[in-house]
């Protein structure tokens, strides 16, 4: 009866958390796995172990790769959660066997924690792996004896950080002075690796983790309470408790617990930085209706935004008719200026693609990807740059990228056959869209600027009227430029 | 015993290429381009690559005065103690390379080629350079490096994990010799770090009277002085598909800086708005300056109008005052500009680049190495080193027997270095690029330029333990303009 409580609960928890990726927030599996590029080559795997947490890091990118299809990402992101949740369980089992069925559900928070923290889209998969193969690594820890030795550098250098876990429960498990100078120990292993191995990074990124996070400088609280927690997690599970309303108990702690990471998600997740997200990865999946959908019922006030959908208007071919509806924040929300983050300019570059300005796009994309704060490549800018190379004939660049994406899973088939089209024009212009942007890109060469850009697309449309696109954004553009002059 | 496995090993080598093997006439289609290069004596292994159709390569080395190496696997990679130990019993003489690549079971041997062992040492101990990728206006991983010329290893001096969020550029010594170097970094806690002789200080070089702060800079011989330019930097970017960049400098002025008491020398003739001036450098004997000046135009409208003229200016060490200003090569009454004039270290030569247009050679096609003889004035282009696409930043060795220089001749966008010699008349042989483990698969995969390539004498010794603290604590010493 107990185990089967305990799969039936589990089960449940992992089909929630599957559906709150696949339903909730695909969008975040999109955002993730733009970021990076999983290669399947010993160097990027040597590459990864450079650096403390490495393994983590590289497992979590593995996992990443899986997000390029909705299903897989959430599956991936359900089965993370359920590996730590069930860590935690048995880790406490080594305190003590014979724990109370009630004191299961705290076995959840740690998992619980993760999916509220992981409302920061900076947060990476990392974190969750290394905190559950530390955790997994406590009853390792408890019964090692002298290997505890070895096994400090090691979990610290594949793990990161987190692997204090492990150390700390070993500690609290033994309570004598021998394990307490366990830390003393681990702390000297640590400055010794700084020194010896990571003296190109700071010491709180050493600290504090290298990879957990995109964004180098941050630290968000979650990120300490969250392993802090976890460790009496564990030691809380293993409380004997006998209650006499047992099942009213467990109901109760399980609804405060779902209350609780309601209210978490609510807090965490950013509604305006999910909508947008949202919008981009579903233009990047070609679905313009559901962005309009979407911005009938909410839109958010930013120039992200307004790009977006008027993006998506033009696909639909409302732009003209529907521009009026929905937010404008003048011609800087038609196409934005370049911006020097990896996420802002997405839609502008594919509309500079789009309308034929590969080298624009290009432009973005790279910047795009150069903004990419944890200095990963990105399969999905990576294959538009080869796009653009292709198109302007600058083969060696192309079959550069082609061949980095060629070693991955998803961007392999394509890249394949792109590669296949380095150093033919005739095969470039064999290809609709390439043909396309070479047929209405300017014919002649002059330096391109953000301030004259509705004259660059009144010369691409006089150029050729067929480049529809450039023509409907010039005259909207003159449409907004006027209604911001009228409102100054 | 020992002759037993040579002649034992040598037996399973020929067995192991035995089977049908094909002889053409051609030269093997190897990469990088090594055949008919000219490398000197303890340069590391000059591996290769054949054709990737081939799934692999049998190699034998034969010196001109004597010795034999041999390689087999997928790539032609000798080892090192064996390579160097050939080079220098080979100096002044060749090594013939006689290659074999197999491929559906069957060999294939070419045409033997040769490449040359110069009897010029080269006695500096490696390379600096920055790896950024080449591109627009961002930037992610960034780092100064140092490389091992004799060997693969190379070691980071600075990298922006340990800066996040700041840029970093040019690495400059004092003719190569890093007891005394100097580096920048941009951003919001940027400086520049100058170390002399063991002792290193962050430098605010801005000052109310001045432009900017300095960038591209060059030390006196005495280590007192330094002669930099101040160059604002944009960019643009083309529309069609000739060429992506356009760098240009909004503004650029000259000055001279003393290390002594942190002061600014600023000429009025050399910070003037009308006129740009560009990457100065001392002559060996530390007396004049070399520069480069333009009429300056609106940018980027008139970008194609900047073009530099080659000027020279005498300086007094004990004064830090400039004399009369001379123009060395009018290249912009002949539809020309030119930048990066560096004087070898033993005085004959002056090495620089020249394009059609701007100061940013990497960025322009057309972009030449040239030389000009100190001793008659005669220039002349270096075709031996000089091909289609972009040579932009250069410099000597300590000996002034070798040179270094950036090129995109490889996949006409990601930058490499490239060595040659040159001898008492001015030749200059055929460039080889930075050897590598594997090279088609180094540079292949590779998403980095090499830019501003240095020699350095010796390992750079750079403690990274302070670094993050000195930077953000935004602690400088400020430079100040001499009365």
């Amino acid at each position: 009866m107990d185990k089967l409580f305990r799969i039936s609960v589990t089960a449940l928890f992992g089909a929630a958390i599957f559906a709150f990726w696949m339903w909730l927030y695909p969008q975040a599996l999109s955002y993730h796995e733009q970021y990076q590029l999983f290669l399947f080559t010993w160097d990027y795997l040597a590459q990864r172990l450079s650096v403390s947490g490495g393994l983590a890091d590289w497992l979590s990118e593995f996992l990443v790769q899986f997000f390029f299809l909705r299903w897989s990402g959430a599956l991936v992101l359900a089965i993370v959660a359920i590996c730590l949740q069930l860590a935690v369980w048995h880790a406490s089992r080594s305190v003590r066997p014979d724990g109370s069925r009630f004191l299961y559900a705290l076995s959840f928070v740690p998992s619980l924690l993760i999916l509220i923290y992981m409302g920061n889209t900076e947060v990476l998969v990392s974190f969750p792996v290394a905190l559950t193969l530390s955790v997994a690594l406590c009853p390792l820890f408890a019964r090692a004896g002298w290997h505890t030795l070895w096994l400090i550098p090691l979990a610290w250098w594949l793990l990161g950080p987190v692997a204090l876990v492990p150390v700390l429960f070993a500690v609290l498990l033994g309570r004598r002075p021998l394990h307490w100078a366990l830390l003393i120990y681990t702390s000297i292993v640590v400055y010794a690796l700084y020194r010896l191995f990571l003296s190109q990074y700071t010491p709180r990124d050493v600290l504090f983790g290298i990879n957990y996070g995109r964004l180098r400088e941050m630290l968000p609280a979650l990120q300490v309470i969250i392993p802090v927690v976890t460790l009496l997690c564990i030691f809380a599970c293993a409380v004997p408790v006998r209650l006499r309303q047992m099942a009213l108990a467990e109901g109760a702690l399980l609804f405060l617990l779902a209350a609780g990471t309601l209210l978490g998600v609510k807090a965490s997740y950013d509604r305006d930085t999910y909508e947008m997200i949202a919008y981009d990865d579903l233009i990047r999946h070609g679905k313009y209706k559901e962005v309009i959908e979407r911005a009938e019922h909410y839109q958010p006030h930013s120039p992200i935004s307004s790009c977006s959908v008027n993006f998506c208007l033009f696909m639909e071919g409302q732009l003209s008719r529907r521009l009026t509806e929905f937010y404008q924040c003048g011609t800087g929300g038609l196409v934005l200026p370049s911006i020097r983050d990896s996420f802002s300019d997405l839609t502008s570059a594919e509309i500079f693609f789009m309308m034929g300005m590969p080298n624009t796009a290009l432009q973005y994309y790279f910047d795009c990807m150069e903004s990419i704060q944890n200095c990963r490549l990105s399969g999905r800018f990576l294959s538009r740059m080869a796009d653009c190379n292709l198109i302007n004939g600058w083969w060696g660049s192309a079959d550069k990228y082609l061949d980095i994406l060629s070693k991955s899973l998803f961007y392999r088939k394509d890249a394949l056959r792109r590669k296949k089209m380095v150093g033919s024009d005739q095969a470039v212009s064999a290809d609709p869209v390439y043909a396309y942007v070479r047929a209405v890109r300017f014919k002649e060469d002059f330096i391109s600027s953000y301030e004259a850009l509705d004259l660059m697309m009144a010369l691409l449309y006089n150029q050729d009227n067929n480049n529809f696109m450039a023509g409907e954004y010039y005259s909207v553009w003159q449409r907004l430029k006027k209604k911001e002059g009228g409102a100054q | 015993m020992r002759r037993f496995l040579t002649a034992l090993s040598a037996v399973l080598l020929l067995a192991a290429c035995s089977g049908k093997t094909t002889f053409v006439e051609q030269l093997p289609d190897i990469y990088p381009d090594y055949i008919g290069v000219t490398i000197p004596a303890g340069i590391a292994p000059m591996n290769f690559n054949i054709p990737q159709e081939y799934d692999q390569v049998f190699v034998k080395v034969t010196g001109s005065g004597g010795g034999e190496l041999k390689a087999r696997g997928k790539w032609a990679d000798f080892p090192r103690r064996k390579w160097d130990a050939l080079t220098k019993r080979n100096v002044g003489g060749t090594l013939t390379f006689t290659v074999l690549g197999r491929k559906g079971g069957e060999w294939t041997q070419w045409r033997d080629f040769i490449m040359y062992v110069s009897d010029a040492p080269l006695t500096d101990y490696g390379v600096t350079y920055r790896k950024i990728a080449p591109g627009y206006t961002t930037y992610s991983h960034i780092g100064l490096y140092q490389r091992d010329l004799h060997s693969f290893r190379e070691d980071p001096i600075i990298e922006s994990t340990l800066t996040p969020g700041q840029c970093m550029n040019c690495h400059t010594a004092n003719a190569t010799d890093p007891a005394q170097y100097l580096f920048h970094l941009r951003g919001k806690n940027g400086g520049t770090y100058i170390q002399k002789d063991g002792h290193g200080e962050w430098v605010n070089t801005k000052t109310e009277e001045t432009i900017g702060n300095i960038a591209y800079s060059y030390w006196h011989p005495d280590g007192r002085w330094l002669v930099a330019s101040i160059n604002p930097v944009r960019q643009s970017f083309w529309v069609s598909d000739h060429q992506p960049i356009e760098v240009f400098d909004v503004a650029s002025d000259l000055v001279v800086m003393d290390l002594d008491d942190h002061s600014l020398v600023v000429d009025p003739r050399l910070t003037t708005e009308d006129f740009l001036e560009s990457s100065p450098s001392f002559t060996p004997d530390g007396k004049m300056i070399y520069f480069c000046k333009a009429k300056a135009y609106p940018v980027p409208r008139q970008v194609d109008s900047i073009r530099y003229d080659l000027m020279r200016v005498p300086f007094d060490a004990s004064t830090g005052l400039l004399g009369e200003i001379q123009t060395v090569i009018p290249a912009s009454q002949e539809g020309h500009s030119i930048s990066f004039p560096r004087p070898s270290y033993d005085g004959r030569w002056l090495m620089y680049n020249q394009a059609d247009f701007s100061v940013f050679p990497i960025d322009r096609k057309e972009a030449d190495l040239w030389l000009m003889d100190l001793q008659t004035g005669r220039t002349r282009p270096i075709d031996e080193v000089n091909s289609p696409l972009s040579e932009s930043f250069h410099n000597w060795s300590s000996d002034s027997r070798w040179f270094l220089f950036s090129s995109r001749r490889d996949d006409g966008w990601y930058v490499q270095i490239y060595f040659a010699s040159i001898d008492s008349d001015g030749h200059c042989t055929k460039p080889f690029v930075l050897p590598q483990k594997n090279p088609r698969k180094y540079y292949h995969n590779t998403i980095y330029s090499f830019n501003v390539p240095d020699f350095t004498k010796s390992k750079v010794d750079f403690d990274t333990r302070h670094v993050y603290r000195d930077v953000f604590s935004g602690q400088r010493v400020q430079t100040s303009v001499k009365p």
